[in-house]
């Protein structure tokens, strides 16, 4: 089984010390990118629940950039430490509740130096989490559930922690870079504490609090000077000066300070401890990112309308990147002052070349599901699959198909559909409707449509793309303006074996295309051309579909289907009639059953005998997709499953949050093969996978374009299924991926060390003699270079270690 | 890795892009326009010699260079220089002429009129050298064997071919065996004594003039009056034409059809053998329809077919192939020039050059050492060890494509529409359309923009490729901007203009309707059987 399509986006990603990785939380488990080659490199795997912070122990000297240590914190109540370059999980402490941010003071302010001082530091290893206390969540009370507190990550079991601040619900932890403050934003207001040096366990943090009139959503501290600015959602930045200069610095002398507070505090708010407060206004819509280059001397901002802007902090001149087609989420800067890297909400990580902000490369992950117009939603089919190679093409959002590798979980390419600039935010007015690959994959056909303005100016395009013989992208072959005059496509089918494909629209008749590249046998010149129309009784055609040797096309004319031959063009015989129109329309692989969904107003899912030219039978099931196998008469399709079913005392159990499930139906046989049930069906579609013959799979994108690929007959998914499926998003890994898939399971020849708590900086020390195991066994599973070369050197001066020890 | 590599480096160019608008593309034919094989006939330069007396009954180019052209035409032949197509000399005849050909050293020419006479010419001198008595009826073709150059082989409408021996104006041999009129002959362009001789009853006969018996050595039998014969340039095929078809037939092979073609019309006058630049040779035939078609008998189609304004009646093509000549019932030459590539001469160029050349390398090779390294322009083209970067390719942007760069969309349509290029007006309006902004452009003009847009809706709103955005629009013009448009004087032209135009769009809409109303009930019968 394969699952990815996990959002990169959920936390800010981290550079390594030597700009040279990249850590994106991904799910349950942190990914390691290569800067270099925008590829995955390893995980960090072993939380059970969605990871929200990753902190990478920062190095002080150039000879420490080598170090590969992070500490990461989870929704499953576990803070944990990790070698990444290995990777090797080293500590793991147990914080009881979900933890939605945490951030690591000491780090940044005493950055390890020698190992020998770090170890006598270690016991006051500061954390301040921000938690959410599930103790108290009942249904509807107001209780405050988000805690700010302070942990001491030096201890294995960590007690409750001293409260510093409860909020409503659980708010992220700003730092500042130096290591001093650190802060929440809550609603209208910044909360700031500093953090107590001298590192006394019990000294208490002071705090202030700055105001503002909007909801503020992000905010940062400057690196050196106390400078705090912050984004609302009305697009402002708001700069504030000498923050803190009384509260915070003179502490005890605060009442004193107050007094004197004199007018001249210009635009800041209330009694606000900051000299000045100034405000830019460039962002149209709310601003999400805010960061201070390392040097203080900018400023990075950006928000909804995706625009990358830079600020000369003193002077207030602008720079920007523009159009980058999504609104950013988070942007870093790495050691390496010439790379550095912006998330976007669309699942892509750009990175940048950095004085001249030009994109090097992109992390894709897998773009999530376009905003349709009401008018489209449930008609639009915006994923597509190519069989042999697993590959789905699915509509974004910037009027692209990106072309996504399901089976390594990785983007390809993305093609420009519609020659436009998307800007997140705008209304919209184009939209790519409809996407489909034919069997092989060689040919792509979109259909987008422009929406009018006040009636005027509507357009309906369908385009043919022919995909490049060596790399995996498609080159526009034809458009046809207006494919059916001005109704819509409703839907494209592509003939198994021919270079033919049909349109059917709304507007009550269908098309069949075929390529006229056959004779002259080069694809470059090669176009579409209307072979035959036909239509039926003037009814809107809602779906087709091409019989598995292609030799029947069935159309659906609102509640019949028609059989057409698709050569001569001749009505062969009308299936009798449905309750309700025909949305989606399927042949069951090479057999005579046809299957039919239709979901308004009434939803059915009906399997027609195409030779007998009648219904065998039918569920009252609303149906998402609809898919066969080539070969067999199998079936399968995507169910939502019905509310009615879902609130049924005894069965509430198993569906938990689960809406959808798969079928799996063979052929005649009314009763399903197997039944598996998946979450965020809505929206979601599935494909049968037939890559090499021997093994047929089952690949299913749910709503939010995450995906699984299994084996719909083996055993081992069928036990799931049938027990307790555990969903997609709370299912763990049951296969390895990336660098374990490639090079297996690395020996666990640390696993002792580990268990040694005080071991916790310690890599370099080792109470076993880890040189007598570790080059035994394939040198495919040898630990990294670095790490290796330490270890060898360390056996040859066994004194050292001795020393330590 | 690497592919997978080129196409991250791809990606980034895609996230930041300016599109530029673009006009709607327009359909391209289905069919190729332009093969080889059309581009090479089309690109003869044409070139008419006018006002020749009644028809152009035969046309030959002499073998040698320059190759000078006879045309008969009435009672007379005019020869002309090939190269300018001007008219050098001329020769009369007692009555018509039906038949012109060369020797094969160009020196002399040989005509035949329908008084009977065959005469000989010599292309320098006015008077006939050599008047060959002996047709009973008029002659209707002659013509000098491929090399020999003392005989003469002549047939008329006495249905007698006869066999001339030239110096001594003597008849060697009378070829009897045809029944009918013989029209048209060829010699061998292999054996100088081999030639073939068509007639009007339907046979092509092949002759020896060695077998002196008086009988042919093979018959063919086209099945329809034959109008011209030729020998394609193996000798062992020849291609006929009667009625309106031409054949190919293979004579070693016992005199088997190969192949024939029959798209033309009316008769087919004439047949001659080209040579293309790649040295394969086609069969070009001319016919009284007015068309010229060239066939391919290799793959027996027909590659390119031109329509000339009057029926065809002769066909002469250069022997070097750069001229084509086709003589029309209406006394018009129509030639076709080409200019030609002197590879001959080229070749002989690049002999004499190869030693500069080297020397030119040799001297170009510039090292950094050297004081000329540092002088080299822009126009230095790369040496083979140069590494190449290519500079990235700007974007151009247009004029309105900057200002809705800049959300300047009133501005941006105001420019375009000063452009006067409607493809790219509506591109643009389609892009203000995108972008809900063409409604409050339209109600942010001024009065002279208003007119200009007017003027422009009023040009091209029934252009069928525009009209589904444009009448739309008119309409919201006019209702919106009613009142600024109303009792204004500059407007009133432009609006009598609209009303007109979309008047009699809605007649043509009327007729096309009672059109189908016509068409749609045959449509349903003519399904139904």
């Amino acid at each position: 089984m394969i699952r990815g399509g996990r959002s990169y986006v959920t936390s800010p990603p981290s550079f390594s010390n030597d700009a040279k990785k990249l850590l994106v939380c991904t799910g349950n488990t942190v990914s390691v990118f290569s800067a270099a080659t925008g590829l995955q490199v390893t995980s960090l795997e072993g939380h059970t629940a969605p990871v929200t912070t990753l902190i990478v122990v920062p190095a002080s000297s150039p000879a420490q950039k080598i170090l590969c240590y992070c500490w990461t914190a989870s929704l499953d109540g576990t803070v944990r430490h990790w070698d990444f370059s290995g990777p090797e999980l080293l500590k793991t402490i147990e914080a009881q509740h979900p933890i939605y941010s945490m951030v690591i003071p000491s780090l940044l302010s005493e950055p390890q130096q020698q190992i020998d001082k770090r170890r006598q530091l270690s016991d006051k290893l500061v954390a301040y989490v921000s938690v959410e206390d599930t103790s108290v969540v009942k249904e509807g009370s107001k209780e405050l559930r988000g805690h700010i507190r302070r942990f001491n990550l030096a201890k294995p079991r960590i007690p409750r922690g001293d409260t510093l601040k409860e909020t409503a619900e659980p708010e992220s932890i700003v730092i500042s870079p130096s290591g001093e403050f650190f802060g929440i934003r809550h609603k209208c207001k910044i909360h700031i504490w500093d953090v107590p040096s001298g590192g006394s366990r019990h000294a208490v943090s002071r705090k202030m609090t700055l105001h503002h009139s909007k909801f503020i959503n992000v905010f940062a501290f400057h690196p050196t000077e106390r400078i705090v600015v912050a984004g609302d959602v009305t697009g402002r930045v708001l700069i504030w000066r000498g923050v803190g200069n009384r509260k915070l610095a003179l502490g005890n002398q605060k009442k004193k300070v107050r007094a004197m507070v004199d007018l001249d505090n210009a635009g800041v708010r209330g009694e606000d401890d900051a000299e000045s407060c100034t405000t830019w206004h460039w962002h149209s819509a709310e601003v999400n990112v805010l960061n201070f280059s390392s040097d203080g001397a900018y400023l990075y901002s950006g928000g909804r309308e995706g625009v990358l802007v830079v600020w000369q902090l003193d002077t207030g001149k602008k720079k920007f990147l523009p159009r980058i087609g999504s609104p950013l989420l988070y942007f870093m800067w790495s050691q390496d002052p010439t790379l550095s890297s912006v998330v976007c909400a669309d699942n892509q990580i750009h990175l940048l070349k950095m004085p001249s902000m030009e994109i090097l490369r992109t992390i894709s992950g897998i773009k999530p599901p376009p905003s349709l117009p009401r008018m489209y939603e449930g008609l639009a089919s915006t994923v597509a699959f190519d069989r042999s190679s697993g590959i789905a093409a699915l509509c974004t959002e910037n009027y692209c198909v990106q072309l996504y590798n399901l089976l390594n979980d990785r983007g390809i390419s993305e093609i420009q559909v519609c020659e436009r600039n998307h800007q997140p935010g705008d209304e919209i007015t184009v939209v790519v409707t409809a996407v489909a690959l034919s069997l092989d994959g060689s040919v792509m056909s979109t259909t987008e449509v422009k929406l009018p303005e006040d009636g005027i100016g509507g357009l309906v395009s369908l385009k043919f793309w022919m995909s490049e013989p060596d790399s995996k992208t498609f080159t526009l072959s034809t458009i046809v303006y207006e494919p059916h005059r001005d109704a819509g496509v409703s839907a494209i089918a592509f003939h198994p074996t021919r270079r033919m494909a049909v349109s059917t629209s709304f507007g009550g008749d269908f098309k069949i295309w075929v390529c006229n590249s056959e004779k002259n046998q080069t694809d470059k010149d090669s176009s579409w051309i209307c072979h035959a129309v036909g239509s039926y009784k003037k009814k809107p055609m809602t779906a087709a579909a091409f019989s598995g040797d292609g030799s029947v096309l069935a159309v659906a004319a609102e509640n019949v289907i028609t059989l057409w031959n698709p050569d001569k063009n001749i009505l062969l015989s009308v299936l009798g009639a449905t309750l309700t129109p025909i949305t989606k329309l399927c042949f069951a692989g090479k057999s005579e059953f046809l299957v039919a969904a239709s979901h308004f107003p009434r939803p059915e899912l009906s399997v027609w005998n195409a030779s007998k030219l009648s219904l065998s039978w039918s569920y009252g099931l609303r149906i998402e997709a609809v898919t066969s196998a080539v070969d067999s008469s199998s079936f399968a399709v995507l169910a939502l499953i019905p509310k009615s079913f879902k609130t049924d005392e005894s069965k509430e159990n198993i569906f938990r949050s689960r809406d959808g499930a798969i079928l799996l139906f063979n052929g005649s046989d009314p009763k399903p093969v197997s039944i598996w049930t998946v979450m965020q069906a809505k929206g979601g579609s599935i494909s049968f996978l037939e890559g090499d013959k021997t093994q047929v799979r089952l690949a299913y994108v749910n709503g939010n374009h995450e995906y699984v690929v299994f084996d719909p007959n083996s055993d081992e998914s069928h036990e799931r299924s049938a027990v307790d499926y555990d969903g997609l998003v709370g299912q763990e890994e049951t296969g390895d991926a990336g660098y374990t898939s490639l090079y297996g399971q690395l020996p666990d020849y640390d696993k002792k060390r580990m268990e040694d708590a005080e071991s916790l900086a310690t890599p370099f020390v080792s109470s076993e003699r880890p040189w007598e195991t570790i080059f035994s066994g394939s040198t495919l599973n040898f630990p990294p270079l670095e790490k290796l070369c330490a270890e060898f050197f360390e056996s040859l001066m066994e004194k050292r270690t001795a020393v330590v020890e | 890795m690497e592919e997978e590599l080129r196409v991250r480096l791809n990606e980034h160019h895609q996230v930041s892009k300016v599109f530029p608008v673009k006009p709607k593309s327009t359909a391209k034919p289905v069919s190729e326009s332009e093969t080889p094989e059309s581009r090479y006939w089309s690109s003869f330069k044409p070139h008419s010699i006018p006002n020749l007396v009644s028809s152009i009954s035969a046309l030959a180019f002499s073998p040698v260079h320059p190759h000078s052209l006879a045309v008969a035409h009435s009672a007379s032949v005019s020869l002309f220089s090939s190269l300018s197509l001007s008219s050098s000399r001329r020769f009369s005849f007692r009555d018509v002429v039906s038949s012109v050909c060369f020797r094969s050293d160009g020196a002399l020419f040989a005509a035949c009129d329908l008084s009977g006479v065959v005469q000989v010419f010599d292309i320098k001198e006015r008077m006939a050298l050599r008047s060959l008595r002996s047709h009973t009826a008029p002659a209707r073709f002659v013509k000098y064997p491929f090399q020999d150059k003392l005989h003469l082989v002549s047939g008329g409408d006495d249905g007698v071919v006869k066999y001339w021996d030239v110096a001594g104006s003597t008849v060697i041999s009378d070829l009897l065996g045809h029944k009918d009129y013989v029209r048209c002959g060829d010699c061998s362009p292999v054996n100088d004594s081999m030639f073939i001789t068509g007639s009007y009853d339907h046979t092509v006969k092949v002759w020896d003039a060695r077998v002196d018996k008086s009988k042919w050595i093979a018959e063919i039998n086209h099945g329809l009056p034959v109008e011209d014969v030729v020998y394609l340039p193996s000798g062992g095929m020849i291609a006929t034409a009667g009625g309106n078809s031409v054949k190919v037939w293979d004579l070693i092979g016992g005199g088997k059809m190969v192949c024939s073609m029959e798209s033309h019309n009316k008769t087919v006058t004439s047949l001659c053998v080209g040579r293309m630049d790649s040295a394969e040779t086609r069969l070009v035939s001319v016919a009284l329809d007015g068309y010229m078609k060239v066939f391919d008998y290799g793959r027996a189609k027909v590659t390119y077919s031109m329509r000339f304004p009057a029926p065809l009646m002769s066909l002469c093509l250069s022997p070097d192939g750069s001229t084509r000549v086709i003589g029309g019932s209406n006394g018009v030459v129509f030639a076709g020039k080409k200019k030609l590539r002197d590879a001959g001469e080229k070749k002989s160029l690049s002999l004499w050059s190869v030693r500069s050349e080297v020397d030119e390398s040799r001297r170009r090779a510039l090292r950094p050492t050297y004081f000329r390294y540092f002088q080299r322009g822009q126009s230095e083209k790369p040496s083979k060890e140069d590494y190449f970067v290519k500079q990235k390719k700007g974007l151009k942007l247009a004029r309105h494509d900057k200002l809705l760069k800049k959300f300047r969309h009133k501005e941006a349509l105001v420019s375009v529409l000063e452009e006067k290029k409607p493809a790219n007006v509506v591109a643009v309006m389609e892009e203000l359309v995108a972008r809900r902004k063409l409604m409050k452009c339209v109600s942010n003009m001024e009065e002279g923009e208003l007119g200009m847009l007017l003027g422009f809706l009023q040009r091209y709103c029934t252009v069928q490729r525009y009209s589904g955005l444009l009448m739309g629009l008119t309409k919201k013009v006019l209702e919106t901007r009613a009142e600024d448009i109303k009792g204004k004087n500059e407007f009133k032209g432009l609006l009598r203009n609209l009303k007109r135009e979309v008047n009699q769009e809605i007649r043509i809409q009327q007729s096309l309707l009672e059109i189908q109303g016509v068409i749609a009930p045959l449509m349903r019968i003519a399904g139904r059987s």
